[in-house]
């Protein structure tokens, strides 16, 4: 028997394709927090230290529910993809500053836990993450997720709630001007509008999100708006009060674009987003909470494996599946 | 960021260039039965190996000399002496008979086969091969002697030649020109029948009434042809220049020739940047449809990870099968084969722009092939049970 020698030099042997866009999930998740700092640092000008307490708490605590779950799980440790970072971030945008520790504690542990890990990781999540963090909070222990009930020593204005309690007349001298560097009661992130915009142009200029979700979003939520007020302009307010408050250029640009639990195709996506925006209004008009944006979401997440069965015609399809024609037979042909 | 480019524009190519002969060739037989043992003398053109499949052209030898070592994939000789086999007969006249004269010679022959339309693909196949441009430019009476030779088995009624808008072209008589975007994918077979017919074929099937052969291909049997003598060379593009390399040249060689040196842990591409195949190591010699030979430093290009699946979509944006890439890698990642069917795993035309756009960098092209190869691999052993049952 011969005894072969392994030849050197030894070369690496990978599949095509060779070349790579460049592009990776830690440039791609530090891009992401990258937008979102405008908003942080305007939220800890706007709100104080109880900003930067709740999101430095919420990243921290994110961070190591997902050690403590990859250690749990046995599997490879996933904390320096940043992704952990990006959703306690993400969920300490939708809390007042006042949260209490507990709150924001056990907040961003079930973002991460109920909302990512369970389900595998990065990328196996169904639902928008930060929200699943949300929407137990805000089931459990509604009151201390009131931002209005929570932030009474505040003199900013909660146009949301005063539409909801007070009626069309308590919002006709808002200030749009000064709810875009952040004047109304919300998230401390989420209510950082001009902020929040400079971090999706940066998104949408570097390819990180599509144009498609979130247009079809804030398309959503202006369509369903204008009808309602098309149906009573004395009880409805106009589109654009439902675009500058609450979550809902949070929501269009951050939240619902999450890749994972939205859909890929233009069209689906078109959907998905009309979809998301029009749930939005539903809920704020007809719902039992000021804003319906993450409770929107959420739904919207849900149709994702369903708008994802509208596909293009595959190339070369629809088709059978043969067997392939042996060379034989088409020489018959010759 | 990256620099790599999509572009197919080729600009101005210089003259096909020759290498010196190498001393040993290590021929490539992947579906072949060697009929030489070790040992053995050959003559220049002696036949090698015969093919064990239809339509693929049996294999010759570059050179004179003597067989050193015959392994599964490859016949290694060892170059002695200058003698040549006497060129083959004259051609027989036309159709079947002229078809497997060209096998014989080593010309792959499933694509001559009788139709009305002939598309010649003048595209470049990747971004940085342009081996069609001298051809077409410097050797065109072969090509038009191999066109001539084709039709006498096709006889298309209808001759489309399909270029890159942008690249110099020259027709040939009774052809129309069609011109596509000079952008990666468009040089791929399935892509250019699609821009001729309209028709959509899968990856080895055939289109109806059409068939297609690239300029190389005419080449190839343009010169067969005229020299009545086996096909033992192939067009590569290295680096800019177009080279005219004996067939089972070794990448040791050609390494040496262009004074590249070749470090543990890169890559030597046979084929461009997004459809060629890795060698296994630097006794490869290139095969008769090789197109070109990168040689990639271990920390340049894609290295594929076992990443999770981020489902951010830019595979199937970018798919020009309109399929779902990393869905299907994910059936592939949990063996759920059958499944990837359902996500129409046979459009893929495997042109590698998935695994390029990928952020997760998973090998998006590697799992595709796996899950093709696997569900052939149950469909063989479904039929062979049936046929036991009966």
């Amino acid at each position: 028997m011969k005894i072969i020698l392994p030849f050197q030099p030894i070369l690496t042997v990978t599949v095509a394709p060779y070349a790579h866009c460049g592009r990776t999930i830690n440039g791609y998740i530090r891009e992401t927090i990258i937008a979102m700092l405008p908003a942080a640092i305007m939220a800890m000008v706007g709100f104080g230290v109880g900003a930067m307490r709740v999101m430095a708490l919420s990243c921290a605590v994110a961070v190591l529910c997902e050690a403590l779950s990859n250690k749990f799980t046995k599997t490879e440790q996933s904390i320096d993809n940043l992704s952990a970072v990006h959703t306690g971030l993400l969920f300490a945008f939708l809390l007042p500053a006042s949260a209490p520790w507990w709150l924001v504690t056990l907040g961003s542990a079930s973002s991460i836990i109920l909302g990512k890990m369970i389900f595998g990781g990065l990328g196996a999540n169904p639902l928008c993450a930060p929200l699943v963090g949300w929407a137990t909070c805000r089931i459990s222990w509604g009151s201390f997720m009131d931002t209005n009930a929570t932030m009474l020593m505040s003199n900013l204005p909660a146009p949301l709630q005063d539409l909801k309690y007070f009626g069309l007349e308590s919002i006709q001298s808002i200030d749009y001007m000064a709810m875009l560097s952040g004047k109304q009661l919300g998230g401390l992130g989420e209510v950082q509008l001009a902020a929040l915009l400079l971090g999706a142009v940066f998104l949408l200029v570097r390819r990180h999100v599509g144009w498609e979700i979130p247009l079809a979003f804030l398309g959503g939520v202006t369509l369903t708006a204008w009808i309602f007020q098309m149906i009573d302009p004395m009880t409805y307010a106009s589109p654009l009060f439902h675009l500058m408050t609450g979550g809902t250029l949070f929501g269009a640009f951050f939240l619902i674009t999450e890749p994972a639990s939205s859909p890929t195709g233009r069209i689906p996506s078109l959907i998905y987003g009309l979809m998301g925006g029009a749930m939005v209004i539903i809920i704020r008009v007809y719902g039992i909470y000021p804003d319906g944006v993450p409770f929107a979401i959420l739904f919207a997440n849900l149709f994702t494996p369903l708008l994802d069965r509208i596909r293009p015609k595959p190339f070369g399809g629809p088709y059978q599946l043969t067997q392939e024609p042996e060379d034989d037979e088409i020489c018959e042909k010759c | 960021m990256t620099t790599f480019s999509f572009s197919l524009l080729t600009g101005e190519t210089g003259p096909l260039v020759t290498v010196n002969t190498p001393d040993t060739f290590s021929i490539p037989t992947p579906t072949h039965k060697s009929i030489v043992s070790e040992g053995d003398e050959v003559l220049a053109d002696e036949k090698l190996a015969e093919a064990t499949r239809p339509g693929i052209g049996d294999v010759h030898s570059p050179t004179a000399g003597v067989i050193e070592d015959i392994t599964v994939d490859a016949i290694v000789v060892r170059r002695s002496g200058t003698g040549q086999n006497a060129p083959d007969a004259s051609p027989p006249g036309g159709g079947k008979a002229l078809r497997e004269w060209l096998r014989g010679l080593g010309i792959n022959t499933h694509q001559l086969v009788r139709a009305s339309q002939l598309i010649i693909n003048a595209v470049p196949p990747e971004p940085g091969i342009s081996i069609y441009e001298p051809l077409i430019q410097d050797y065109r009476h072969i090509v038009e002697l191999g066109l001539d030779a084709v039709q006498r088995i096709v006889n298309a009624s209808k001759l489309h030649l399909v270029v890159a808008k942008g690249n110099r072209t020259n027709a040939f008589p009774n052809c129309s020109i069609l011109q596509v975007p000079p952008v990666y994918p468009n040089g791929i077979d399935q892509l250019v029948i699609k821009a001729t017919t309209g028709e959509e074929t899968l990856l080895g099937t055939r289109p109806k009434d059409a068939t297609i052969l690239s300029v190389r291909d005419l080449y190839y049997i343009g010169k067969v042809m005229e020299t009545k003598r086996p096909l033992t060379e192939t067009i590569m593009t290295i680096g800019k220049d177009n080279h005219l390399i004996k067939v089972g040249t070794q990448i040791r060689h050609l390494a040496k020739e262009a004074g590249a040196t070749i470090q543990p842990g890169d890559r030597v591409i046979f084929g461009g940047m997004m459809r060629g195949v890795a060698a296994l190591n630097i006794d490869q010699g290139v095969d008769k449809y090789t197109t070109g030979m990168v040689i990639l430093r271990h920390d340049e290009g894609l290295s594929p990870t076992d990443n999770f699946c981020l489902g951010c979509g830019e595979c199937e944006r970018h798919c020009p099968s309109r399929i779902m890439p990393g869905l299907i890698s994910r059936c592939a990642e949990f063996k759920h084969f059958e499944r990837a069917e359902d996500y129409h795993i046979h459009s893929c035309i495997e042109c590698g722009i998935c695994g390029y756009w990928c952020k997760a960098q998973r090998p998006l092209l590697q799992y595709i092939k796996l899950a093709k190869y696997e569900i052939a691999l149950l469909r063989t052993a479904s039929s062979t049970l049936e046929g036991e049952g009966q």
